[in-house]
């Protein structure tokens, strides 16, 4: 398997404060899963950012597909590294309608009806594609939030506690949805949780992020 | 209410030959340069405010702190002030034009700058004093979107550019359209500017009808054509603000970054900030000093003394009556919980958008109508002419300000505190003035000093109701500017600017703290 993600000797802290990621590196193969855990304000959601480009490290470098994307004098803007992103809040567009949402990322204007169509069918969505974000329910504003994510057949799916904010019962019955969308899709993804269980359920691989170091299992 | 339907109704009763002249010969001007002005002022006014709130709120520049709240420093001008500086500096022998003939050694027939006594150059005066309005209902907007939305955004192929265009803006439509939508009823209720620069449109067109024609029905008939059209911004206002549906606060909602940028970026932020701010404060400022310097010792005059103790008296008194007006009614409201007076109290808010002018004619009508009718045992009027009329509509126009004061202040205090009073036995004015006044303070005092400067601005309304040989400060400029003796209205419009700049204060803290707790 080819390397999909490589990231070498990163660190980074914000202002003047203690670094907190100091010296990690890390590769995740095409088609795995890793999950990130750890404590809050340790620095999970940081490196998704870093790797997201949404903030730029202090040092060493991130890699995507081998090609740089990140180290102290390079930034590859975010919307040039093909990524997908969910995070807990969903941050779907609340002005435009589900359909325009899940669409909201596809420039081919021939596949746009047709992804869409077969996205907002995948995760069991298609029946409230004319609502709005505000008119659905919390599990199905996170299924949404998915298929936007998947639309654009991204290198590597981030997840930013997509399920910290549901229930139980919908919580497993996303887990296990979404486990077969991307094991049958064979995509890599890298999921930050809190929820050891969320973790083991679903990665080949598990970084603990503990105060001092950074424990790859 | 009343005045409005008096108004209101004049569209019921008959048509008068000077209404026949004004139909055949002058409306299609009123309602198309009233048109042509709303619309272009609307889309300079999106245009700065919008621009201007996103760079504030999203990139780290030189100055950023300041023009957070200095963007707003304009609201202090009333657009008829700016009216009379920008021809005191773009005429053809004004400041400006004076000073690049002596640089570019320039004829005396020649000017570098243009005419602009004419709708383009109301649509710039508008624009630029009126523009805050979108600014701060935009920068509360952007405050409010989640970080992660945009993220997304960005995850998703779209350029730091492409956010503002296709996320930002729909998001903040609703907000966008409400704060537009203020700008365009004070477009369409301003009469001072347009007056100066000769524009007709319908402020000007009742103005000229009553005082020129002596046709006050025409006049109503002319006023209730703009009440109609304003009461159409004003429900598109309120509709949108209703729109919640855009609001993209969660409970894990986590605020805009602020971006550092390049110097040169950080150059480009300051120079389109500071532009509005140059033209719809410094530029006029400079202006006024400039006048102000070459009325030497006459600039603080007896007259000038005797019109700002009329102004400050007047405004004063109607701010504390306004006050108490509301303080009355949202203790009620709590108090008593009544629905007839909860029912009520959104239309006492509607005077805010109605314009000086029409509330004037209005008043006049309603006036006239108890003098002859129910106040006919007084030798000639009673009411009419007198100083009553304008504290009755100023009250009218400033009770929406004074209401909000209170229901924020009333919104902090927890009704456990009502009860527990009422238990040790405090009930009625006793916990009005024993609980509450001591409480609402703040509130009160902010109430007097809004209203205060919200009266000082009013013209058109003081200009018509005034007592015989009264004068305020803004009727002693519009009198100076409209005889040209620009010297002479530096005093008064200063005293205007200073007055006016008291709300901005209040303003200043709440966007501090706006900020403070946007980093919590």
């Amino acid at each position: 398997m080819k390397n999909i993600l490589e990231i070498r000797h990163l660190s980074h802290s914000y202002g003047n404060e203690i670094s907190i990621i100091k010296d990690f590196s890390f590769i995740l193969k095409d088609g795995e899963i890793a999950s990130i855990i750890g404590a809050s304000g340790i620095g999970k959601t940081t490196l998704l950012r870093i790797i997201a480009g949404l903030e730029e490290p202090a040092e060493g470098e991130v890699r995507i597909k081998e090609e740089l994307v990140s180290s102290k004098n390079f930034m590859l803007p975010p919307e040039k590294r093909n990524l997908g992103l969910v995070v807990e809040d969903r941050a779907l567009f609340p002005h435009l309608n589900i359909k325009k949402n899940v669409m909201f990322g596809i420039n081919n204007i021939e596949e746009k009806e047709s992804l869409t169509r077969y996205y907002l069918e995948l995760f069991k969505v298609l029946d409230l594609e004319e609502k709005f974000p505000h008119e659905i329910s919390a599990g199905q504003q996170q299924r949404v939030a998915f298929a936007r994510a998947l639309i654009t057949d991204p290198d590597i799916l981030l997840l930013d506690e997509p399920f910290a904010a549901l229930d139980k019962r919908l919580k497993s019955e996303l887990h296990l949805e979404t486990k077969k969308i991307f094991k049958e899709k064979g995509l890599s993804v890298i999921l930050v949780t809190h929820d050891e269980e969320e973790a083991e359920y679903f990665s080949d691989k598990i970084l603990v992020f503990q105060e001092d170091k950074i424990i790859v299992r | 209410m009343s005045p409005i339907l008096i108004i209101l109704f004049s569209l019921l009763g008959d048509y008068s030959e000077n209404w026949q002249h004004i139909y055949k010969y002058v409306l299609t001007d009123y309602i198309v340069n009233s048109l042509i002005l709303v619309s272009g002022v609307s889309t300079l006014v999106i245009i700065i405010g919008s621009v201007t709130a996103w760079i504030v709120t999203n990139y780290q520049f030189v100055g950023r702190r300041f023009f957070e709240w200095g963007l707003i420093l304009p609201l202090a001008i009333p657009p008829y002030i700016l009216a009379y500086t920008f021809t005191g500096l773009f005429d053809s022998y004004g400041t400006l034009n004076e000073i690049a003939r002596s640089i570019f050694n320039l004829q005396q027939s020649e000017s570098l700058f243009p005419n602009i006594r004419n709708i383009y150059g109301a649509i710039l005066v508008f624009s630029f004093t009126l523009y805050p309005y979108v600014y701060l209902i935009c920068r509360t907007a952007f405050l409010n979107q989640s970080r992660s939305m945009f993220e997304i955004g960005r995850t998703l192929g779209l350029s730091q550019k492409l956010i503002f265009l296709k996320l930002a803006l729909p998001v903040v439509r609703p907000a966008l359209i409400a704060g537009t939508m203020i700008v365009a009823m004070e477009t369409l209720s301003d009469f001072g500017a347009v007056d100066h620069f000769a524009v007709s449109t319908f402020t000007t067109g009742i103005f000229r009808t009553w005082y020129g024609m002596y046709d006050l029905t025409t006049a109503m008939q002319l006023a209730s054509m703009l009440l109609i059209f304003i009461t159409f911004c004003l429900v598109i206002e309120r509709m949108s603000r209703r729109n919640a549906s855009f609001s993209t606060i969660s409970s894990n909602f986590k605020p805009t970054s602020v971006k550092k940028v390049s110097s040169q970026q950080s150059i480009l932020c300051f120079v389109i900030c500071f532009v509005p701010i140059f033209i719809g404060f410094i530029l006029p400022i400079l202006e006024i000093l400039n006048w102000s310097l070459r009325l030497n010792s006459g600039f603080f005059e007896k007259h000038f003394f005797s019109i700002s103790f009329n102004t400050i008296l007047l405004s004063v008194f109607s701010a504390i009556l306004c006050t108490f007006i509301a303080m009355l009614i949202n203790f009620s409201i709590r108090y008593q919980n009544s629905s007839t007076i909860k029912s009520i109290n959104p239309f006492l808010n509607i005077g805010y958008a109605v314009p000086g002018l029409i509330l004037a004619v209005g008043i006049v009508q309603l006036f006239v109508f108890l003098d002859n009718n129910l106040l006919n045992s007084f030798e000639g009027y009673f009411v009419t002419g007198s100083i009553f009329g304008l504290i009755f509509a100023y009250i009218i126009k400033s009770y929406a300000l004074a209401n909000s004061t209170y229901e924020a202040g009333y919104q902090k205090i927890s009704q456990t505190l009502d009860d527990s009073a009422r238990i040790l036995k405090s009930k009625g004015m006793n916990l009005l003035f024993r609980v509450h006044f001591p409480l609402l303070k703040t509130s009160f005092f902010t109430s007097i000093l809004l209203v205060t400067s919200e009266v000082v601005k009013e013209l058109p309304a003081t200009l018509i109701l005034r007592p015989f040989n009264f004068e305020t400060l803004a009727v002693s400029t519009y009198i100076y500017a409209s005889e040209e003796r620009m010297i002479e209205a530096a005093a008064p419009a200063t005293a205007i600017i200073l007055i006016g700049l008291i709300p901005i204060f209040f303003l200043t803290k709440m966007i501090r703290a706006s900020r403070l707790e946007g980093r919590k």
